[in-house]
């Protein structure tokens, strides 16, 4: 007589969740400094006041930057896939490519902002816009921090449902922070 | 000498100290919590009591040599109230009752530990900064700026730690509740924590981009404009005023219900309208918006619609609520008896205050009357605040047997909460009346700075004091209940471990 073993419960993917209330403090945080840095320039323009100096900030390091996080979303996704199909080498090659293009992104903006020539305290705009981009150059080496840990324990051969909760976990974090640069280069850097 | 002695003289049982500080454990941690708020609520209505002593001689500064030094404490009164006092008190029984509640346990016990040391250490640091004549900036700029550098810095550690809790609560009761309880099926506590918690993850980076701000442009060179002296409590402020301040409230409105519900042995009729009003109450807090530093000019946000609209829609959510705890009392209330317990009567007074501080918050908000600014705002957040005191205390009384142990002190605690309520009614409806004779919220130490000098408001100013002093003599009534308590409940451990040790 065949036995039915009964299947496991699912573990409530706490991680995910907890993941997902935590990307949203940050994206509050995002949307706390867009609202005051939108409202605070909208009032400079309709005064008739200059937001940056003419020709500040220039468009190709943004977009730059821009195309290399779009690039990162797709292998972060490559990534969730071979973990879900229990692919450890394809995890591992994109978990580590996507943390090199998040390494890149904070070497491009670390660059140009060396080389920018408006200092931190030239106005007010410039003073929000180094925390804007700071805080996200925060947010990516944190993402970094978070794939570095996730592809040691890859190689370590832990590919278990807990694994793919924390890879779940640290892709949609990764998205938001995708999400929040796509703003930064629309409102910033093209909308200057 | 056996085997079992020379382990039990190299393995001694951990210090309350080293319990306290390398503990997970939902219960110390929520003492940790809970001790650490509750002190901070009873130094900040010392600083509240100080600068009722000043305003009593708007002539001349008795007590405080500055305006700049009698702003600081006022400042670090709401901020002690607020981020250093109800809400980590909060934390404390959302840590421990939120998930018995759900059938489980605290999910991400480490987190939440971490999280607890970040808002001590922050809130020392805050505390630190306050007192090296730093604090959230003053309005003469003669505050020291390395302190207040260190008290912004403080205010961030204290808000991620925040944060954090919040995240493992909010986990806990979404994904760590028992199987087969649905979210309507929560208790009253555990659903207003849900909705308090999710405005808190929503209000609270929205504080701490205020902050960084602030910080960044304070460091190194002269302020621009966010980290000016006089500009950076302007920017924090939204936080500790109406409608921010109601979120404070919500888990109380939950706390009240419940402890209510037991009391009377009735459970609530029209239970979700109940759970619908107070997630309308929570969502109708969301104050980030607020942010009347930032205003264009012509356009203040307080007298934008969504501003107003939003205050007056508060209050009939604030009757309904009020309504359900009155259905539930009038049903039960041959179950209460001649002597009902003392949390329930500290939990409908802090229902009551919530009711009254939602109708102020609506009536300072009607333009025409122009009361923004005034003393109202201050009678606004006392009341709300004092409410939300009352009831973290009533749910401490209520749970304190499993958070603490046995040996709680009712009578102790319903006289201290009446002192608090009464104290908290006096400062709040005197503060209102010298708001309606154009009393300045924040007075300063001179006649000029007070708002109107020919309001008469000296004698309203003598008895707000003397409601701030019942305030504090509430609690330290609690404070020595507390301590009672703990005692009783660790001489009662202590006689237990050597009862099985004889056996």
């Amino acid at each position: 007589m065949a036995s039915t073993v009964p299947a496991a419960p699912t573990r409530p993917r706490t991680l995910v969740i907890a993941s997902a209330f935590g990307t949203g403090s940050v994206l509050m945080y995002f949307g706390g400094l867009f609202a005051l840095y939108f409202s605070i320039r909208a009032d400079a323009l309709a005064w008739g006041s200059q937001w940056y100096p003419e020709g500040a900030i220039q468009l190709v390091p943004g977009g730059m930057n821009m195309a290399t996080l779009a690039m990162s979303a797709i292998t972060m996704a490559w990534a969730v896939q071979a973990v879900l199909n229990d692919d450890r080498v394809h995890a591992m090659i994109a978990m580590a490519l996507t943390a090199v293009l998040g390494i890149a992104m904070v070497n491009q903006t670390v660059f140009y902002f060396m080389d920018i020539g408006l200092p931190i305290d030239a106005s007010e705009a410039a003073t929000m816009l180094y925390v804007i981009v700071g805080s996200h150059l925060v947010m990516v080496a944190v993402g970094v921090l978070w794939l570095g840990m996730l592809l040691l324990r890859t190689l370590g051969g832990q590919d278990t449902n807990r694994h793919r909760d924390l890879v779940s976990a640290a892709a949609l974090y990764w998205y938001a922070a995708v999400a929040v640069y796509s703003v930064i280069w629309v409102g910033i850097y093209i909308a200057k | 000498m056996t085997t079992t002695d020379t382990a039990a003289a190299s393995d001694p049982s951990p210090t309350a100290l080293e319990e306290a500080v390398t503990s997970t454990d939902p219960n110390t941690l929520s003492r940790v919590w809970g001790f650490g708020g509750m002190t901070s609520v009873l130094l900040g209505a010392i600083a509240g009591l100080l600068v009722g002593f000043e305003r009593l001689d708007l002539a001349s500064a008795d007590v405080f040599s500055s305006a700049d030094e009698m702003f600081q404490f006022w400042s670090a009164h709401r901020v002690a109230l607020v981020l250093l006092g109800v809400l980590p008190a909060l934390m404390g029984l959302a840590t421990t009752v939120v998930p018995r509640q759900c059938g489980g346990s605290l999910l991400f016990p480490r987190a939440a530990a971490l999280a607890c040391w970040t808002w001590l250490i922050g809130a020392g640091m805050t505390i630190a900064g306050f007192l090296a004549d730093g604090g959230l900036g003053t309005p003469g700029g003669a505050g020291q700026r390395q302190a207040t550098a260190l008290t912004l810095m403080g205010l961030l550690l204290v808000i991620g730690g925040l944060l954090l809790a919040s995240v493992c609560v909010m986990t806990t009761i979404v994904s760590g509740r028992a199987a087969g309880t649905g979210l309507r099926d929560l208790p009253f506590t555990a659903w207003t924590t849900l909705v308090a918690a999710t405005i808190w993850t929503g209000m609270l980076p929205v504080l701490a981009a205020n902050t960084v701000l602030a910080y960044v442009d304070l460091r190194g060179r002269p302020a621009l404009w966010f980290g000016a002296e006089d500009a950076i409590w302007e920017q924090l402020s939204w936080m500790f005023t109406h409608p921010a301040v109601y979120v404070l409230a919500l888990p109380v409105i939950g706390i009240a219900l419940d402890v209510l519900a037991r009391a009377t042995g009735i459970t609530q009729s029209n239970r979700d309208v109940l759970l619908v009003a107070t997630a309308a109450f929570g969502f109708l807090s969301f104050g980030a918006f607020a942010q009347t530093f930032f205003d264009t000019p012509g356009t203040p946000v307080r007298e934008e619609a969504l501003s107003v609209v939003a205050a007056f829609a508060i209050v009939p959510v604030a009757l309904a609520i009020l309504g359900g705890v009155a259905d539930t009392l009038r049903r039960g209330a041959s179950n209460l008896g001649s002597k009902p317990p003392a949390e329930a009567v500290v939990a409908l007074v802090a229902v009551l205050l919530v009711v009254v501080g939602t109708v102020i918050g609506a009536v300072h908000a009607i333009a025409p009357l122009d009361l923004l600014g005034t003393a109202v705002e201050g009678a606004n957040f006392t009341f709300v605040v004092g409410a939300a005191i009352l009831g973290v205390g009533a749910g401490f009384h209520h749970w304190g047997d499993d958070i603490v142990g046995p040996g709680a002190r009712p009578g102790l605690f319903l006289l201290g909460g009446l002192a608090l309520a009464l104290g908290v009614v006096l400062s709040s409806a005197t503060d209102l009346i010298s708001g309606l004779l154009d009393q300045n919220d924040f007075t300063g130490v001179t006649i000029a700075a007070a708002g109107n000098p020919d309001s008469g408001v000296d004698a309203l100013n003598l008895v707000s004091m003397l409601g701030s002093l019942a305030v504090v003599a509430g609690l330290v009534v609690w404070m020595i209940a507390g301590a009672l308590h703990t005692a009783t409940a660790q001489s009662a451990r202590g006689a237990t471990v050597q009862e099985k040790g004889a056996a």
